[in-house]
């Protein structure tokens, strides 16, 4: 009896577990049935203006919701920190993200362009290529109604040299001051060479449409909170940061960051979009991972993806849903950055060219491109490898034929063990791999730990090594300490021989920043190098080059220097490309929202798919029109 | 009671000893990995840039900032000095955010999340292991078959079988995040009624993976106690059964409270599984990415949290053994 009221007792605890589990589910089942009205109920407690309906829930027809931008909580609001992992409001780099604060020009990666933004016409150097001048567009205000004027563009790069900001520090080589006549015109004065012309007249542009303009008196204001202080300056978190640009801090969390339009943005006057963008709202989930945010796509959370989505293509192919890429077909996305793997030059045997050479054209890159990038990359086949991005504007820079006997495409074994055989570095102990003055060729390929599609190429370089009788095995340390290793010389003796990193993409000194990155002697065998160069190769004729090209202005000269220097890294080969990957990945749910950028979408100038909050690609916002 | 006192103050010396080690090795071990925090912050601050030529100079103001290029047992003195100020210091990972705001945001997630969890899955796992050990028969062939299955499924592996099935299939439930995705923390039972329904994967897949385990566990130690000698005196001698349960489950209680009291006292250490695969926030991704990102300050704040609440569950259970049972006590001042 006791024991059947037990047993009794047991299923009852069993059952009530499972209803407990279901209870909510069977509410939560009814819940995106009710997600219309919900919205709907919202979207009028948000036009009566009712500040804490607004506060309670995002309407969903008003929210830009993105996801792959912001990985972590967001620190600061800072303009003059670097270290606000603040995905959604700043980045200054090389396609300058512009939703909170904005630079005088917008860099549009597909027609490799600048276009003005809080600047009023284009910029124009003087005859002797010193100066650059150009006008702040006098409808620009900020947040706080007052004008942008020339003084706060002179004083953000004066608050940067003076503090060492890194944005001080990465150009302060290159501009000498930035000055304001009157309170319209900018003049930025170079540093000049020997020749009494800019140093680097292609860094000084860059500047125009990679730094931000930060008001004066609100840098005054954070200068004596701060007390002068360097540290504490860029420490600020900066909440009350007065901007120009459309959006502002809404809301952040450790689970989001939402961002609320400034309906008294100045870019709503004729001179700039004439309107205000459209979404009121542009909020970031914080996934912890890819898989994450691949699963709140699929649920229509998300309407603009800037993460790897693995075989994106099955999205709408196989999951019928109103998914789709810049591209409709692979590649899916513009080609912009070229992962690349690294030759340590001071690796045994791999000062040999022979060697570098017979292992990169011996590599299987189709199936790099099918299985680490799901076929998110163009083939080599398809875009020739050089030094150049996929973008047609950089393509046009170099003389194709003039390098096509240099290309190759890959898994060419034969080629490769006949460069060997050649350069007589063959088996001579007959234990299957080859020797160079009778040492064998062992190396050792590696990239951070967990970086998948990294890993995934790495283990196609490792396998053709084996093809073609040399040892490759494969290491995979923690980010944290490869970072570390890569950037300081010398490399370990093992472990690093070849390695991965990452190349740079789209900008406004593209591709003479990629190049002198991958190829300047400058950074070779340097300690604290963040730039490139990583394998320590050294060129004098390629060092020559890439100085000249920043202050050539005649294009069949520039074209002869590039041609060059695709030559000289396609026979020397010091590192080689592995994949091409898209500036930004760009997926788009058109559920809520539609009119996204496409290729061929009719904009003019072409809104570039960069997830509309860099550089050119913010004009994507003014077109957003809603499905429904 | 004098004999007890002996015994208290033997356990406290311990303890102290204890937490002075588990004090310098919290300190040591973080700054023992190999790699360069501040080449972690260089690291995301390069990307993109045109031009990143000076980031030695931003990395030497960095380093003095953090003070990495200092003596280490001058940043031991100085990480001692600041503790006992209740001061963390500051996030190398999430500069020039405090240590202890990046905890007290994330730690009540971990918490809500992981105490009834804890409990609920330590009280039901517990009384189908003494079911399975005293009703046996089917009950038991069924039951412990389906725990040894259910507590082998790996944390993981059941939080990606919960999130498919209830999350991706069924749309029952919210697939990641505290609460809805189109919601800003307020009062309003909207958003309570969200946070409810986006505990319930998490919670579940951590309660489920804990009830097989402490079921097996229990069913163990009662079957033992129910064959003990005392058992089998106390039937011959006639004693109601009831009672006789009630010994037995009190003894086979004792190393289940153990495993209770270093689970509660481990679990600031956060879900990880379950807060990375339902993107959870809480106090266990954190401290992963305070990992990877070499963050000093934040491993060693939330290990010491972990090491002394280890240290005080630990404590106290000794303190409540010799209370309850006295051979303990008994064995232990001797």
């Amino acid at each position: 009896m006791h024991k059947k009221f037990l047993f009794l007792l047991s299923i009852f605890i069993i059952a009530g577990v499972l209803l407990a589990a279901c209870q909510p589910a069977q509410t939560a089942a009814e819940e995106p049935a009710a997600e219309e009205p919900a919205a709907e109920t919202v979207e009028e407690e948000a036009v009566s203006e009712d500040p804490a309906a607004v506060a309670a829930s995002l309407p969903r027809e008003e929210t830009l919701y993105f996801n792959g931008q912001q990985w972590g909580s967001v620190v600061c609001w800072n303009p003059y920190s670097s270290n606000c992992n603040n995905a959604m409001a700043l980045a200054q780099q090389d396609n300058a993200r512009v939703t909170m604060f904005e630079t005088p020009y917008l860099y549009d990666m597909l027609d490799g362009k600048v276009y003005p933004l809080l600047a009023d016409g284009d910029y124009a150097w003087d005859a002797g290529m010193t100066q650059i001048t150009f006008k702040i567009n006098s409808a620009a205000h900020w947040s706080d109604g007052t004008p942008v004027t020339a003084e706060d563009v002179a004083y953000t790069w004066a608050t940067h040299v003076k503090y060492n900001t890194q944005f001080g520090a990465a150009n302060k080589a290159y501009i000498d001051t930035i000055e304001a006549p009157d309170a319209s015109t900018v003049v930025v004065k170079a540093v000049l060479g020997e020749d009494g012309k800019a140093l680097n007249p292609l860094l000084v542009q860059a500047y125009l449409s990679s730094n931000y303009v930060i008001q004066k008196a609100w840098t005054e204001a954070l200068e004596a909170r701060t007390n002068g202080d360097a540290a504490a300056l860029m420490a600020d978190i900066a909440e009350d940061a007065v901007f120009s640009g459309p959006y502002h801090k809404f809301f952040t969390d450790d689970t989001k960051v939402v961002m609320i339009r400034d309906d008294n943005y100045w870019g709503q006057d004729s001179s700039m979009f004439g309107k205000l963008p459209v979404p009121k709202y542009l909020a970031h989930v914080i996934y912890k991972d890819n898989a994450a945010g691949t699963t709140a796509l699929q649920a229509g959370e998300v309407d603009v993806s800037q993460q790897f989505n693995s075989n994106v293509q099955d999205l709408w192919l196989k999951d019928n849903l109103p998914i789709s890429t810049y591209l409709p077909e692979a590649p899916y996305n513009i080609g912009a950055s070229l992962p690349t793997a690294f030759f340590n030059m001071a690796s045994y045997g791999l000062d040999q060219v022979a060697v570098r050479k017979a292992i990169a054209i011996a590599v299987d890159y189709d199936t790099i491109i099918s299985n680490a990038m799901t076929n998110q990359s163009a083939t080599f086949t398809q875009v020739p490898r050089s030094l150049m991005n996929p973008t047609p504007g950089e393509q046009a820079l170099f003389d194709h034929d003039a390098v096509a006997d240099l290309q190759w495409a890959g898994k060419d074994i034969e080629g490769a063990n006949k460069l060997l055989d050649d350069a007589g570095i063959v088996d001579t102990d007959g234990d299957g791999w080859r020797e160079y003055d009778g040492k064998k060729l062992q190396y050792i390929a590696t990239c951070p730990n967990g970086w998948s599609d990294w890993q995934a190429a790495i283990e196609v370089v490792a396998a053709a090594g084996k093809e073609i009788g040399i040892d490759i095995t494969t290491n995979y340390p923690e980010w944290s300490v490869y970072q570390t290793v890569v950037t300081n010389w010398p490399l370990p003796e093992t472990g690093y021989d070849i390695f991965m990193m990452w190349s740079d993409g789209a900008g406004p000194t593209q591709p003479w920043g990629r190049i002198r990155h991958l190829l300047s002697s400058e950074f070779a065998q340097t300690t604290n190098n963040w730039n490139g160069n990583w394998g320590g190769y050294k060129n004098a004729d390629a060092d020559a080059l890439i100085q000249e090209i920043p202050t050539l202005t005649d294009a069949t000269a520039l074209k002869a220097d590039y041609t060059e220097l695709v030559k000289i890294y396609l026979t020397d080969v010091p590192s080689f490309t592995l994949m091409y990957r898209p500036q930004a990945f760009h997926t788009v749910n058109e559920s809520v929202w539609t009119n996204f950028p496409h290729e061929g979408d009719g904009t003019s100038p072409a809104v570039p798919p960069l997830d509309l909050t860099d550089g050119w690609s913010i004009a994507g916002l003014y077109n957003l029109t809603l499905v429904k | 009671m004098k004999k007890y006192r002996n015994y208290f103050v033997n356990k406290l010396f311990w303890l102290l000893i204890t937490t002075i080690f588990a004090f310098i090795l919290n300190f040591t071990l973080p700054r023992l990995m190999p790699g360069d925090p501040v080449a972690a912050i260089m690291a995301r601050i390069a990307q993109g840039m045109s031009n990143s030529t000076g980031m030695k100079e931003v990395y030497e103001q960095y380093a003095k900032l953090f003070g990495t290029n200092q003596p280490i047992l001058e940043q031991f003195f100085l990480y001692i000095k600041n503790v006992f100020h209740g001061n963390f210091g500051t996030s190398f990972s999430q500069y020039p955010r405090p240590v202890s705001d990046i905890i007290r945001s994330s730690i009540l997630w971990t918490v809500c999340l992981q105490f009834p969890a804890i409990i609920i899955g330590w009280l039901i796992g517990n009384m189908l292991g003494a079911l399975a050990a005293y009703v046996k028969k089917g009950y038991d062939k069924v039951l412990m078959p389906v725990s040894i299955f259910v507590s082998n499924i790996p944390a993981f592996g059941m939080a990606v079988i919960l999130l498919v099935i209830f999350g991706v299939y069924l749309r029952w439930f919210p697939t990641s995040g505290g609460y809805g995705f189109d919601l800003i923390p307020n009062a309003s039972w909207k958003f309570i009624w969200s946070v409810i329904v986006h505990y319930q994967l998490p919670f579940w897949s951590i309660v489920l993976t804990t009830i097989g385990g402490q079921a097996i566990g229990m069913r163990s130690m009662s079957i033992y106690e129910l064959n003990a000698d005392y058992v089998k005196y106390s039937r011959f001698m006639g004693v109601k059964d009831k009672q006789i349960v009630g010994y037995v489950f009190r003894n086979a209680m004792l190393p289940q409270v153990t495993g209770l009291a270093l689970s509660i006292g481990t679990m600031v250490g956060g879900a990880l599984v379950a807060e990375i695969i339902f993107s959870y926030p809480g106090l266990g991704y954190t401290l992963l990415n305070g990992i990877m990102g070499q963050d000093y300050p934040l491993i060693s704040a939330v290990t010491l949290i972990i090491t002394v609440m280890v240290l005080l569950a630990n404590f106290l259970i000794e303190i409540i053994y010799g209370l309850i049972d006295p051979r303990v006590k008994a064995a232990q001042s001797e």
